[in-house]
């Protein structure tokens, strides 16, 4: 009986797990040639909003998981640039397109902006806490001020991104419901975005950041720019949020304040990173697409879905704190 | 127009307002004081204590003081039985800083939309403990917020001298400050976890119960109190129980306060602000002198 648990563990032993690398190569290419395959609009939809959550935890990923800055406003991010970019859309009638980087701009200024009082602040519950009443103050100042953004009853009418003339494939229209160019920009943007976050990991920028979670004093001693290395951490994250957020706005063409600034918004990010894995590379990407597509699956549930949900996060932290990336991928998963 | 009578009731309103924002706060700086976490799913214990008191007046028609003791012990239990099962296998495990913030606020969702599940969206309403109005030089003042002032003093009042002569208590701040330390002398410090969890939820419990005639009880109670919870908390200095105290009557007068200056709907802006201005110049809070 024990001998054949024992080479049971002998042949988990020898299963060395995939090499992530080359799994992350192959998801990409997946992902770039799935329209071919799939047209269905649904399914299209759940892709788009995965890849949008992707972004959104992956930038949380690069301030908490590498950096060890515990920020729960996240969501404000996500909402400044969506909100920024659908205003002057409308009002200024500035172009979606410059929308996106405005947008992404905006959440970079605003968090720069809370990242100034956060600076002096350690322990995990302050810059929690801190950051979340920042979220709250932008959440209710957005609902308050309803001559700018109509409040409650939110924008409506928010104009699509104006069509594409691109050498190789023609017009590209985003009008009228078409699903397929909205996946090919949002899989730029997140192609970009985890790129960029990539190479920021990898070079000594990255080393700082996580020379800062692992000991502030250490880094600080060893002459790491704290104040530089985490403004820089706070403002790179916040303006991949507000990118996604302005995508987000030109695509739903609607906006309220709870759908974007909600805690539940939040919640939703933080448990997507650590299903996946806070601090993996590819940890986030992962927990976007089980959760957004593991929720669509779990619409049968129906009013009993989120509270499967809280009993997964419980579960997961319980029985699996490191996060499925980790057990997945037993080589050094591009960087631990 | 802001009269003397205005200013002055507002301040009472403020001062019934920050007594509510100290017994949530003094709960939650209780369990970080001893165990260092930061429980997200405070406010739901709050929500369901209110529901104790709901369905113990209305289904079974006990008077509401009763009902009050009783929905403050269940809830305690409660909070006994889910440190238990889910916040202590957590301990002592790599990721301490960060695993009971995210185990509550899964427990935070579950509790949410389980109680949206069985009690429905309708809010729920609690009738006046005490009815009737007095009436002083010209400030009106209901018997059901004096009733709320003079049983958080009490309770406070009592939880401190608790902490500070009893047995119990002792063992609670040994804990607090040294850990291993009150192990070595035979201090059974995992049992201390789970009665100070149980405490805390009780205090949020108390706090809903009081407040449920003013407001109502519903699924979505805890989300406010949670986070006033936290600002007052951290405003107070983290673990510092009078800190909390001087805080959450400071946040609730000022609230109060900016309704006169600002409309009712910038007042939750105005102490927002006012909490990231005091944390950017004192980091450790207002009271607090530990680590931040």
């Amino acid at each position: 009986m024990s001998e054949i648990k024992k080479s049971n563990f002998k042949f988990l032993k020898t299963f060395k797990g995939i090499r992530s690398d080359r799994c992350f190569l192959a998801c990409a290419i997946l992902l770039v040639i799935f329209p071919i395959f799939v047209r269905d609009p649904y399914i299209l939809n759940v892709m788009i909003i995965s890849l949008i959550f992707a972004v959104l935890a992956a930038s949380w990923n690069l301030i908490c998981g590498y950096t060890g800055i515990f920020t729960f406003g996240h969501q404000a991010f996500f909402g400044i640039g969506a909100y920024v970019s659908s205003l002057l859309a409308m009002k200024v009638g500035i172009s979606p397109w410059y929308g996106l980087f405005i947008g992404g701009m905006a959440a970079a200024l605003a968090s720069f902006l809370i990242g100034l009082p956060s600076l002096r602040l350690r322990a995990a519950p302050y810059i929690a806490i801190m950051t979340l009443a920042f979220s709250e103050i932008v959440r209710i100042t957005c609902m308050n001020l309803v001559d700018l953004t109509r409040g409650e009853s939110g924008l409506w009418g928010i104009p699509n991104f104006p069509e594409l003339h691109l050498p190789l494939f023609g017009v590209i229209s985003f009008a009228g419901g078409v699903r397929i160019p909205y996946y090919y920009l949002i899989l730029i943007i997140f192609i970009i975005t985890m790129l960029t976050l990539y190479f920021i990991v990898n070079s000594h920028v990255g080393l700082a950041f996580r020379s800062l979670r692992d000991s502030q004093d250490a880094a600080e001693s060893l002459a790491v720019n704290i104040t530089y290395f985490k403004l820089l951490a706070f403002i790179v994250s916040a303006f991949f949020a507000g990118v996604a957020g302005s995508f987000y706005a030109h695509y739903l063409l609607i906006l309220t304040p709870s759908s974007v600034f909600s805690l539940g918004m939040m919640i939703e990010i933080m448990a997507i990173t650590l299903i996946g894995g806070l601090g993996s590379f590819m940890g986030p990407v992962l927990g976007a697409f089980l959760l957004t597509v593991g929720l669509e699956y779990l619409r049968f549930l129906g009013e009993y879905r989120f509270i499967t949900y809280g009993i997964l996060v419980v579960l997961m932290i319980l029985y699996m704190p490191q996060g499925l990336t980790k057990r997945l991928f037993r080589d050094k998963e591009i960087l631990e | 127009m802001i009269t003397g009578t205005l200013v002055i009731e507002q301040l009472l309103n403020g001062l019934v307002l920050g007594c509510m924002y100290a017994a949530v706060a003094s709960g939650l700086t209780l369990i970080w004081g001893t165990m260092k976490m930061l429980n997200f799913a405070h406010g739901e214990f709050f929500m369901i204590g209110g529901y104790f008191l709901y369905f113990a007046v209305t289904f079974f028609g006990i008077p509401p003081i009763l009902g009050l003791l009783i929905a403050v012990i269940l809830t305690y239990f409660l909070g006994v039985l889910v440190e238990r099962s889910v916040i202590h296998p957590l301990l002592d495990k790599p990721g301490w800083e960060i695993s009971p913030l995210v185990v509550t606020v899964g427990l935070s969702i579950f509790f949410q939309n389980l109680s949206l599940k069985i009690f429905g969206e309708r809010f729920k309403s609690v009738p006046y403990f005490l009815d009737g109005i007095v009436e002083i030089f010209g400030i009106r003042m209901a018997y059901q917020r004096i009733f709320i002032l003079f049983v958080t003093a009490v309770v406070m009042i009592g939880f401190w001298v608790f902490i500070k002569k009893a047995k119990f208590g002792l063992g609670l701040r040994a804990t607090a400050q040294e850990r291993d330390a009150a192990t070595l002398i035979g201090v059974n410090v995992k049992k201390i976890y789970t009665i100070t969890f149980g405490l805390s939820c009780a205090m949020a419990a108390l706090a809903a119960g009081l407040l449920a005639p003013i407001f109502s009880v519903n699924p979505w109670m805890g989300h406010a109190a949670l986070l006033k919870g936290f600002i007052t908390v951290v405003l107070g200095g983290l673990g510092s129980f009078g800190g909390a105290i001087l805080a959450g009557i400071l946040l609730g007068t000022i609230e109060s306060i900016s309704v006169i200056v600002f409309s009712s709907e910038w007042k939750d802006v105005v102490a927002f602000v006012i909490f990231i201005i005091v944390l950017t110049i004192r980091p450790s809070g207002l009271f607090g002198t530990k680590e931040w």
